[in-house]
């Protein structure tokens, strides 16, 4: 997957495809002025955002990884390879529904931001490294990088409800380190095919969750349990 | 493949049956049994597959259950009880041990179940099933990638509304979600689609997938009934879970009277009429004697007409035939100038040689004779006048051209020829420009041809070489083109093969040298030939004119009466204005008629064209084919 990529065709594609894109639907998460005291927006819309952009993350990211299976590692039995080795596992997520239903509110958004900002560095490699690919797949580029825009628009919308949820909480900036970036860069093909294989399964994997945790607290804190 | 050999092995056995004894069968039998056993193992044990996994699911992602198909006992031996094994990668798990299954039971036979404390969402889970020791199938997934949501119940639907005429109705569906699915804590977020259809139909219409739990159907017919049934999935995953109950919907029948609401307008029928109507008109017009409708249905493509000339001879190509009716009409030809409508259409694009790539059609006639430039006139002319002058098969020169100047060269050069250019042959000159074999030393190649003789190979000689060079020269002379006639009247054709041009033309040189006017000239009727009447003025000039040494046969009239009708009109007028002006002017520029009249009848002058020796002016006058302006005409004549 060596192939060099005019940037001036990728950089027009992605921004085509950013506008593209972005014109669907999204609401942007509105921010407030900073420091200002009492947000306009009510915590009611701003779950409702956050649960319309992380829906929206998980689709592109089920789309990508689906793509990029059947593009480059289709029947190579990576899944059964996949073994838990997301960077993210070191955070303590709920992994079923009695757990998530133990976890208080706060302690629930804080685990959400710190795993949106896990992602942050991840992402932005793995843009970076498809699009230095030499047949870099567009499709594949394109959603890397509205997943990636879209991911820090939740970030900042979380830690709006964060503030809003517990606005006590100093600034925790816990988040697992991802080290990846050697394996993405790897020479030999089947290792650096595998490692964007686990980057790609563990995005598709951790977007579920937090789409599934904002539900979740959307339903526990706005509508007390009763969707 | 088993059957196969299943079927061969009965066959053997009942052949062998025949020529030997039963213990011989027996034997065969035996040993294809063990052969196919050997082949396949499973044939020993159980004729059917190996147990394999079918499905594993999770109805409200918090517990889930696989289920493998039956081991068919059909073998000698029992099997083994089969067993599943599971294991979770967790990442706080080091070691990755196989656990077997917790429950065989709940979930029905041959499958495993479980619970929510055996279930962890997004932690992958890898199952293998087991006989006799041996791993006999192995799967890997998560458990959130296995939803598949039970069906939504407490299907029921409520009268909307009828409509007036009482044959449509329309209801609204409704139904609740799945127990198991926890919606109200937001755990799982569910999309519902509708099925639906009439009793008796075979395929269901389906609706797209609604995130509510009620939905209207429109327009439902009264005295219909109708099947519902709606299945869900979670809301970002792929599969649907299993429909739910059919909904029978039987709606009340308000009146007795169901007036037939329906119409349907018989398209068909219409359309089948108004077609076989139409043609059946089209059928009595086309095949009607009356002429008029006809004519005014399908009107008729006017064929080209020619006074004089029957265009059947034109088509079947028969040349001889057409230049002798040519040259019989001859008293046709003075209706020919004058009035003739052409020269208004006629235009000489005399200032601008540069635009000129591809020279007039009346240099391409007279100039080179390659083929090629010809052919190239034909083929890359686009202009609309000069194509049809030319058609490339016409073209053909019997000189020996060398056809190295391929196209673009030399049309090109009769246009840019600036300055005098002599009659080929007529001034002695010698052409070294000429990129045409003629190197005819009166000849005097214009500059055009200089162009050109970059690309051609200088065929030239010594200028001994044809009058056709200092004919085509001529051509792209400009001056010489001034009055070239369009066509000249190929009267005859000499044994030589070269062109006798009307009335009493000298035969145009062929490949002949200057010096050789015969040849010339029968070089310049062979490529007048060639071009099937249609020459333009400057190739005619071309010829004619060559060398004053080309002996001309008695062309006495001066006089366009016996040219043949094609005769342009500033042929005619320049030969009018010169009469007998046999001589061409050296160093003058003598245009040439394309098509004029070989009247030149002083013998030491050979074949001169009556247009000749028009002093034009220093413009160059590149008529394509024939195309001269009336202004030009006007400034050409003295």
């Amino acid at each position: 997957m060596n192939i060099k990529r005019s940037p001036w065709k990728g950089s027009l594609l992605l921004l085509l495809v950013s506008n593209l894109l972005l014109c669907q639907s999204v609401t942007p998460l509105p921010i407030c002025p900073g420091g200002a005291v009492r947000c306009q927006v009510t915590l009611r819309d701003l779950f409702d955002r956050a649960v319309v952009l992380s829906h929206y993350i998980h689709n592109l990211s089920s789309e990508m990884f689906s793509e990029f299976d059947k593009r480059y590692t289709q029947g190579r039995g990576f899944i059964s390879k996949a073994i838990n080795s997301c960077h993210t596992s070191s955070l303590a997520t709920p992994e079923d529904k009695e757990q998530a239903q133990q976890i208080s509110q706060k302690d629930f958004v804080s685990l959400i931001v710190s795993i949106l900002r896990s992602w942050n560095e991840p992402l932005y490699h793995l843009v970076t490294e498809v699009r230095s690919m030499q047949e870099a797949p567009e499709a594949i580029l394109s959603k890397a990088i509205e997943i990636e825009e879209q991911t820090k628009r939740l970030l900042e919308g979380m830690e709006l409800i964060l503030s809003q949820v517990h606005p006590e909480t100093k600034e925790n900036e816990i988040y697992s380190v991802w080290s990846g970036l050697p394996s993405l860069q790897m020479a030999d093909e089947e290792s650096r095919l595998f490692a964007y294989y686990n980057l790609l399964h563990c995005l598709r994997r951790d977007s579920h969750k937090i789409d599934n945790y904002l539900k979740l607290l959307k339903c526990r804190i706005i509508h007390d349990n009763n969707c | 493949m088993d059957l196969w050999q299943l079927l061969l092995t009965l066959a053997l056995a009942g052949s062998s049956d025949a020529f030997s004894g039963r213990e011989t069968t027996a034997a065969i039998l035996s040993r294809v049994s063990q052969s196919l056993l050997s082949v396949n193992p499973d044939l020993n044990t159980n004729s059917s597959k190996k147990p394999k996994f079918t499905k594993c699911r999770s109805p409200e992602l918090e517990t889930f259950s696989c289920h493998w198909t039956d081991a068919v006992h059909h073998g000698l031996k029992s099997p083994g009880p089969i067993q599943l094994f599971y294991t979770r990668r967790n990442p706080q798990e080091e070691t990755q041990e196989w656990k077997e299954c917790p429950d065989y039971v709940s979930a029905g036979e041959n499958s495993c179940y479980f619970n929510s404390s055996f279930t962890s969402i997004w932690i992958p889970y890898c199952i293998k099933l087991t006989s006799n020791g041996g791993t006999v199938d192995e799967k890997c997934f998560s458990v959130n990638q296995i939803v598949q949501p039970d069906p939504p119940i407490a299907l029921n639907w409520t009268l909307l509304n009828i409509s007036l005429t009482g044959v449509h109705a329309d209801i609204r569906v409704r139904w609740e979600a799945p127990l198991s699915a926890d919606i109200q804590k937001g755990w799982m977020a569910l999309e519902y689609e509708l099925q639906y259809k009439e009793v008796n139909e075979t395929q269901w219409k389906m609706m797209d997938p609604i995130l509510s739990t009620s939905v209207p159907l429109y327009s439902l017919r009264v005295d219909k009934e109708y099947e519902v049934r709606v299945r869900s999935k979670q809301q970002k995953s792929e599969n649907y879970g299993e429909f739910s109950e059919v909904l029978y919907v039987k709606l009340p029948q308000m009146n007795q009277f169901t007036c037939e609401e329906d119409f349907y307008f018989p398209w068909l029928l219409i359309i089948i009429f108004g077609i076989s109507g139409l043609t059946v008109m089209l059928f009595v017009f086309l095949f009607s004697k009356q002429q008029r409708i006809k004519m005014l249905i399908l009107p008729p493509v006017p064929v080209p007409k020619i006074k004089g000339i029957d265009p059947d001879l034109l088509k079947e190509g028969k040349l001889e035939e057409v230049n002798t009716i040519l040259a019989i009409h001859d008293s046709y030809k003075p209706e020919f100038h004058s009035d003739d409508s052409w020269v208004e259409f006629i235009e000489l694009d005399i200032e601008d040689p540069d635009e000129k790539t591809e020279g007039s059609d009346t240099d391409r006639l007279l100039s080179s004779d390659h083929e090629k430039s010809r052919s190239n006139l034909g083929v890359k002319d686009g202009d609309s006048g000069r194509t049809s002058c030319y058609e490339p098969d016409m073209l053909e020169t019997d000189f020996n051209v060398n056809d190295i100047h391929d196209g673009t060269s030399e049309v090109v050069q009769p246009q840019r020829l600036k300055g005098e250019a002599d009659l080929l042959c007529l001034d002695q000159k010698n052409q070294n420009n000429s990129p045409y074999h003629d190197a005819c030393p009166a000849i005097h190649q214009p500059s055009v041809i200089q162009a050109e003789k970059n690309k051609l190979q200088p065929l030239l000689t010594d200028g001994a070489e044809s009058t056709h060079q200092a004919a085509h020269i001529q051509l792209s002379n400009p001056s010489s083109l001034a009055n070239i006639d369009f066509y000249a009247q190929v009267s005859d054709i000499t044994p030589a093969g070269s062109v006798v041009l009307s009335p009493g033309q000298k035969n145009k040189a062929g490949m002949s040298q200057c010096d050789m006017h015969p040849e010339v000239v029968s070089l310049c009727q062979a490529n007048f030939i060639m071009d099937n009447a249609y020459f333009c003025e400057a190739d005619a000039k071309k010829c004619i004119p060559v060398t004053p040494h080309i002996k001309v046969e008695s062309h006495t009239e001066p006089s366009f009466n016996q040219e043949d009708i094609y005769i342009t009109t500033e042929s005619l007028t320049t030969t009018a204005g010169r009469p007998g002006t046999a001589e061409h002017i050296p160093g003058s520029e003598m245009p040439v008629p394309d098509y004029t009249s070989i009247h030149i009848v002083q013998s030491p002058q050979g074949l001169i064209l009556n247009a000749t020796a028009l002093p034009l002016p220093d413009k160059e006058f590149l008529s394509s084919c024939g195309y001269v302006s009336t202004d030009q005409l006007n400034k050409i004549m003295p």
